[in-house]
C-alpha cells in the first residue's frame, strides 16, 4: 500500500532524512517512532506530497507521491503536526468543507461527516465554533478531518499530543478500529502508544530508519528478550563459577552477567540472567541452581524488556541493526561466555571502571 | 471539470464565510460606509458641495457652460471611493494566504486534491465578493441621487464607473493576494500591498516625466489613469484589459508562489 524507497531530504546542506526505506501493507498500522527532530514529520510531509524529496521514491497505492500528486492526495487523509483548522468555522461546517475539497460526492457528504463526528466523539460539539474548543477537542477535529473522506491511507503526525489520558485511550481505540480497511502511519514519541496500537514499528533516528519490525520482535531481538534479576550472597569464587556454568546447564538461559550495585551489602551481588526466546521459562531451575550452589537467594524478579529499552538502545548508540551483524554478535557471545559478562558490564556502566573495589571489575580469569 | 468547479465553490464559500464571521471585516465595512457616506454628503449636499455651488452660480447669474451635476458628482465620488479602496483593499487581501500559512491550514489545502489555481481563484472571488457587498448600499443611494436629477442622468455611466471600481479592486486584491502568499505575517502583507498599490497609483507621475516608449508604456500601467477613463463613462476596452491583466497576473503569481513555497520550505 505504502512503499518508501531510499528517500532522502536535504535542507540546504543539512540532511533531514537519509535513505529511508520501509513499506506498509494494506490494513497495517505502522508506528513511526523517533526522538524529536529525527525526521518523522519530514517523512510524512513527503508522503503527503507537501514537500518534495531530494532523492528516492515514495508510492501510495501505486502512485508516486511527487509525479502523481493529485491521485495520491485522493488516497490519503493527513493530520499534520498542528491540526489544520479554520477556527472561525463550526466543527460540522469545517468537516463539510473538508469533505467537499477532498472530493466526497454531494450525496454521501452528510453521512460521511456524521460518521466522522461519531467516530471521533464530536457529536455534542458539532455546532460549536472550533475557536472555542479545547486542545483535546481540536485534536479530535483534526483526526476527524483526516478520516472524513474515508481514505485508504491515513497519515497521522502525533495524533495523541495534547490529549488527556482518557482521550488518549479513545484515540488509540479509534485508530485501532480504523485498521483493516485503512492503512495507517502514525508518528509518536510516546513509546507505550506504539506497542498498544501499532502492528509494526519503524524507529527513526537522525534521519535514518534504524529498525523496522513488530514491537514484539524488536523487543525480543534487540534487548535480548526477557530475563531475571537476582540478588545473591556468597563468596565471589563460588559466584563466578555459577556465572560460568549456568548457561550451559540450563537450556533456557542465554547468559548471566554480574551487574554492579553499590547499594548492596558486602558479599551480596546482583546478577542479570537473560533468557533464550522461544524456550520454556527456566525460572524455577535458576532458583534451584543458585540455592544448590550454596548461594543465598535474597531477591529474584522477572524483568521485561520494554520498547523503551529498545528505543533508547537504538537512538542513543546510533546502532544500525544489521541482521548479519546481530547473528555474529550472538555467536560471539555464546562462544565466549566467560568474557562476555565483564565486557557487557563495562559497556553498560563505564563509570564503574574507575572503581577497583567493584566486583564487576574483577578479571574473569581471576576466579 | 465538475470537480474543479465544486472545489472552487467550496473555497469561495469558505472564504466568504470567514469574512462574514470575522469582526475585523465588520470594522472595515463600518469604516468604509461611514467615510463613503460622509464624502457622498460632502460632495453632493455639503456647503461646498456641487449642488450648493451650482445654485450659487445660478444666483450670481454666471452664464456660459452649465455644469453637469450628476456626472461631475459621479466622477468626484468614484474618485474618492477609489482612494478609500486603496486603503481598505490591502486589509481585505492581507489574510488570504498569510493567515492560512500562520494557522497551518495551507498544509490541508496543499495535501487535498486541489490545484493552486482553484484555491487562488476561489479566494480571490471571495474577496471581490466581499468588496462588492461593501459597494451595494452606496450603489443604492447613488442611484437615488442620480435618477433624481433633472433631466435624469443615465444609469449606465454610473454602472460603468462602478464596474471600473470593481475591476480596480480586483486588480489590487489579486496583487495583494500574491503579496499575502509570500509571508505569514498579515501586517507585513498589508503594508507591502499598500506600498505596491501606491507605486502603481503614482506610476503616471513618473511616466509623465519620461519621454519615449518607456513613458508611454508606464502610462498604460497606471491604475488611476485607466480607472479615470472608466469613471468618465468611456467604455474603453484597453483599460478593462489592463485591469483584467493585473487580475490574471496576480492569480498566476499566487499559484506559482504557492507551488514554489513547497520547494523552498525548510
Amino acid at each position: 500500500m505504502i512503499e518508501v524507497e531510499h528517500l532522502s531530504k536535504i535542507y540546504g546542506s543539512t540532511p533531514a532524512i537519509q535513505d529511508v526505506t520501509f513499506s506498509v501493507e494494506k490494513g497495517e498500522i505502522l508506528g513511526f517512532l523517533g526522538p524529536n527532530g529525527a525526521g518523522k514529520t519530514t517523512t510524512m510531509r513527503i508522503l503527503t506530497g507537501y514537500l518534495p524529496a531530494s532523492s528516492g521514491t515514495a508510492r501510495i497505492a501505486g502512485f508516486d507521491v511527487h509525479e502523481n500528486s493529485m491521485a495520491v492526495r485522493r488516497q490519503i487523509g493527513y493530520l499534520p503536526e498542528t491540526p489544520p483548522l479554520y477556527t472561525d468555522m463550526t466543527v460540522e461546517g469545517f468537516l463539510h468543507f473538508v469533505a467537499r475539497i477532498k472530493g466526497v460526492a454531494a450525496g454521501d457528504r452528510i453521512a460521511q461527516v456524521e460518521n466522522a463526528l461519531k467516530r471521533c466523539n464530536l457529536l455534542e460539539k458539532r455546532s460549536v465554533l472550533i475557536r472555542k474548543l479545547s486542545k483535546g477537542f481540536r485534536q479530535r477535529v483534526g483526526i476527524a478531518q483526516a478520516i472524513v473522506h474515508d481514505p485508504p491511507a491515513i497519515i497521522l503526525d502525533e495524533p495523541t499530543v495534547g490529549l488527556d489520558p482518557r482521550q488518549i485511550i479513545d484515540v488509540r481505540n479509534l485508530i485501532k478500529s480504523l485498521a483493516g480497511e485503512h492503512t495507517i502511519i502514525l508518528s509518536t514519541h510516546i513509546l507505550p502508544e506504539v506497542s498498544m496500537t501499532c502492528s509494526r514499528v519503524a524507529i527513526i533516528n537522525r534521519g535514518r530508519v534504524v529498525a523496522t519490525n513488530t514491537p514484539e520482535q524488536l523487543m525480543a531481538e534487540l534487548a535480548g528478550g526477557d530475563g531475571y534479576e537476582l540478588e545473591v550472597a556468597g563468596n565471589p569464587a563460588q559466584l563466578d563459577w555459577q556465572i560460568q556454568q549456568m548457561p550451559s546447564l540450563l537450556p533456557g538461559v542465554k547468559s548471566v552477567e554480574q551487574i554492579a550495585d553499590e547499594s548492596l551489602p558486602a558479599e551480596h551481588f546482583r546478577l542479570r540472567v537473560a533468557l533464550e526466546a522461544n524456550l520454556p521459562d527456566p525460572g524455577g531451575e535458576i532458583a534451584a541452581a543458585v540455592v544448590q550452589a550454596g548461594l543465598g537467594l535474597f531477591e529474584m524478579r522477572r524483568t521485561r524488556v520494554t520498547l523503551e529499552d529498545v528505543f533508547l538502545e537504538l537512538t542513543t548508540e546510533e546502532k544500525v541493526i544489521d541482521p548479519e551483524e546481530m547473528a555474529q554478535a550472538d555467536e560471539r557471545a555464546k562462544a565466549d561466555t566467560k568474557a562476555a559478562p565483564a565486557e557487557a558490564v563495562a559497556v553498560a556502566e563505564p563509570v564503574d571502571l574507575d572503581n577497583p573495589e567493584d566486583p564487576a571489575n574483577a578479571e574473569p580469569g581471576d576466579a | 471539470m465538475r470537480v474543479i468547479f465544486a472545489n472552487l465553490i467550496a473555497i469561495y464559500r469558505r472564504e466568504l464565510q470567514s469574512y462574514f464571521a470575522s469582526p475585523f471585516a465588520y470594522v472595515i465595512a463600518g469604516v468604509f460606509w461611514l467615510l463613503s457616506g460622509f464624502f457622498f454628503f460632502a460632495i453632493l449636499l455639503g456647503p461646498e458641495g456641487l449642488i450648493a455651488q451650482s445654485a450659487l452660480r445660478d444666483q450670481m447669474g454666471v452664464t456660459g457652460q452649465p455644469t453637469d451635476v450628476p456626472y461631475q458628482f459621479l466622477s468626484f465620488f468614484l474618485g474618492t471611493l477609489s482612494s478609500l479602496a486603496m486603503f481598505i483593499l490591502p486589509m481585505i487581501s492581507m489574510g488570504l494566504y498569510a493567515e492560512e500559512r500562520k494557522r497551518g491550514t495551507l498544509e490541508l489545502l496543499a495535501t487535498s486534491p486541489l490545484t493552486n489555481w482553484v484555491v487562488a481563484l476561489g479566494k480571490w472571488l471571495g474577496a471581490i465578493t466581499f468588496f462588492i457587498t461593501l459597494l451595494l448600499p452606496l450603489l443604492l443611494y447613488q442611484a437615488i441621487a442620480v435618477s433624481a436629477s433633472d433631466p435624469p442622468a443615465s444609469l449606465t455611466v454610473m454602472l460603468l464607473g462602478h464596474l471600473g471600481l470593481v475591476l480596480l479592486a480586483g486588480a489590487i486584491l489579486s496583487l495583494g493576494m500574491f503579496v499575502s502568499s509570500l509571508t505569514d505575517s498579515t501586517i507585513l502583507a498589508a503594508i507591502l500591498t499598500f506600498g505596491l498599490v501606491l507605486v502603481l497609483w503614482v506610476i503616471e507621475l513618473v511616466a509623465n516625466s519620461l519621454v519615449g516608449p518607456v513613458g508611454d508604456g508606464l502610462k498604460h500601467l497606471s491604475l488611476i489613469k485607466n480607472y479615470n477613463t472608466l469613471t468618465q463613462g468611456i467604455f474603453d476596452s484597453s483599460s478593462i484589459l489592463v485591469f483584467v491583466s493585473y487580475i490574471l497576473l496576480g492569480l498566476f503569481l499566487t499559484a506559482q508562489s504557492i507551488e514554489a513555497f513547497r520547494f523552498q520550505r525548510s
